[in-house]
């Protein structure tokens, strides 16, 4: 268990199509691990798999480019159903059959369109709310970026939202806090177009960032966020006004012992 | 037996949600509308034909990708495409974390989508077709080198190639933002 020394010199440096497969999930778990292991002690690695990952979300964004018109989708199903109509037995002219059937393919056609898209949609949106998500916690660990508020009392971050945000909201005091785990400071980021309050933490030296937004007006697909995204925790909680949203890439137990203190924070409002 | 209208039902429920994501690559490949909007279509005329011989047990995404590209591949844009060579190892990209550049240098803001999508635009076919099929429709390795019919290590390496690549091509345009 103890023969491998925390961190190595003789370790090699992340090659470029080991940082990629990683950054995608495609190594073996040993592999994973002991890369993993390798980025504890390697800030310039460390440096490279965060830009990597950052590429990764914004082409991932900037690939999904092109979108169907919407007839597109109904030639499409009309097409397919003519398709997989019984063949008459011998060769007719095309149009043999009455305008009815025609009319019951259009309006499936119709039907599936408006079910397809909506659930299209719906898709699109949530994974575009967890690369905005993902984007701004990426941000706010780039040495260049400053948060608005620095400090680590929660006495001069929450009057620092008074006046920019439609809403309120508790923080708990760094004795209800999980244990590691501090306030670093706040800014005001937007999800959707909706004004958010962005909490900057640490847990055990990772950082967090937190994202509370009101529910009555808050986009409604955050709901429905994946749980990880490029390697990242996005855990959710709802209080009776506010949505928050975690991402980090900590422990999800962890993260979910601060977000538990948050809700808990909510209740004394 | 399924009946024929259960076949096609079946068929409908995987396929029809892949509408959106089949559309927006057969646009990559084709670069123009009315050619997209038919391989689509002539994608899934073939695939309802050869429904029967998929596997339902094997990745319905990746045998419906696999059908869109080997339709490309036989049309007129995709055999004028096939006559560019594209080298698979030929190392024409440096580094760029080991070049001359500090760690930091490489955090470059990507808030600049504009840019984002004109380094895509200019990246070599076979790299983009690789990079967008994993991180666009996050599939994996193992999928797309049966979508693209090469080896799983050729698709590691095109993939690291292009992001080298668009890193490359983002650096000076992004330079003053550092």
């Amino acid at each position: 268990m103890n023969q491998t020394p925390q961190t190595n010199p003789s370790i090699e440096h992340l090659k470029p199509d080991m940082l990629s497969a990683f950054i995608d999930s495609e190594l073996p778990p040993t592999e994973q691990e002991r890369i993993e292991q390798h980025l504890t002690g390697c800030h310039a690695c460390t440096l490279r798999v965060l830009a990597a990952t950052q590429l990764k979300v914004g082409t991932a964004r900037a690939g999904r480019r092109f979108v169907p018109p919407p007839e597109t989708l109904a030639r499409l199903t009309a097409q397919l159903h003519s398709q997989t109509k019984p063949q008459p037995q011998t060769k007719q002219p095309a149009r043999i059959y009455s305008i009815r059937p025609a009319a019951w393919a259009a309006l499936a056609a119709a039907i599936l369109l408006t079910v397809s898209l909506i659930g299209w949609r719906q898709l699109h949106q949530t994974n575009t709310l967890a690369a905005e998500l993902l984007d701004q916690h990426l941000a706010t660990l780039s040495s260049a970026a400053t948060p608005q508020v620095i400090s680590t009392d929660r006495h001069t971050v929450k009057p620092w939202f008074q006046g920019r945000l439609p809403f309120s909201f508790n923080l708990p005091d760094a004795a209800a806090l999980p244990p590691d785990t501090s306030l670093k400071g706040a800014d005001l980021a937007y999800l959707n177009g909706q004004p958010a309050a962005l909490l900057l933490f640490t847990i055990h030296k990772h950082e967090v960032s937190i994202f509370l937004t009101q529910r009555a007006n808050g986009p409604t697909t955050l709901n429905s966020l994946p749980s990880t995204r490029a390697g990242f925790t996005l855990h959710t909680a709802t209080t009776p006004d506010l949505r928050i949203v975690a991402i980090s890439d900590v422990n999800p137990a962890d993260l979910d012992l601060l977000l538990a203190s948050l809700v808990h924070a909510q209740s004394r409002l | 037996m399924l009946s024929e209208t259960t076949r096609s039902d079946t068929f409908e429920q995987l396929a029809l949600p892949l509408f959106p994501s089949l559309y927006n690559h057969a646009f990559w490949l084709t670069r123009d509308q009315a050619e997209a909007e038919d391989l689509v279509q002539e994608t899934f005329s073939k695939a309802l034909r050869a429904f029967d011989s998929f596997q339902p047990s094997t990745n319905f995404k990746a045998w419906i990708f696999r059908i869109l590209r080997n339709t490309f591949l036989t049309s007129r844009t995709g055999i004028a495409a096939s006559r560019t060579v594209f080298l698979e190892d030929h190392p024409d990209v440096l580094d760029t974390a080991s070049a001359d550049s500090t760690p930091e240098d490489n955090l470059i803001r990507l808030d600049n989508e504009a840019a984002l999508q004109a380094a895509l635009d200019q990246l070599q076919p076979p790299l983009r077709e690789a990079l967008l099929l994993c991180d666009v429709e996050e599939i994996k390795y193992k999928d797309i080198a049966v979508i693209l019919d090469v080896p799983i290590g050729t698709v590691m390496s095109r993939i690291s190639r292009a992001r080298r690549t668009l890193r490359q091509l983002l650096q000076p345009q992004l330079g003053e933002s550092l």
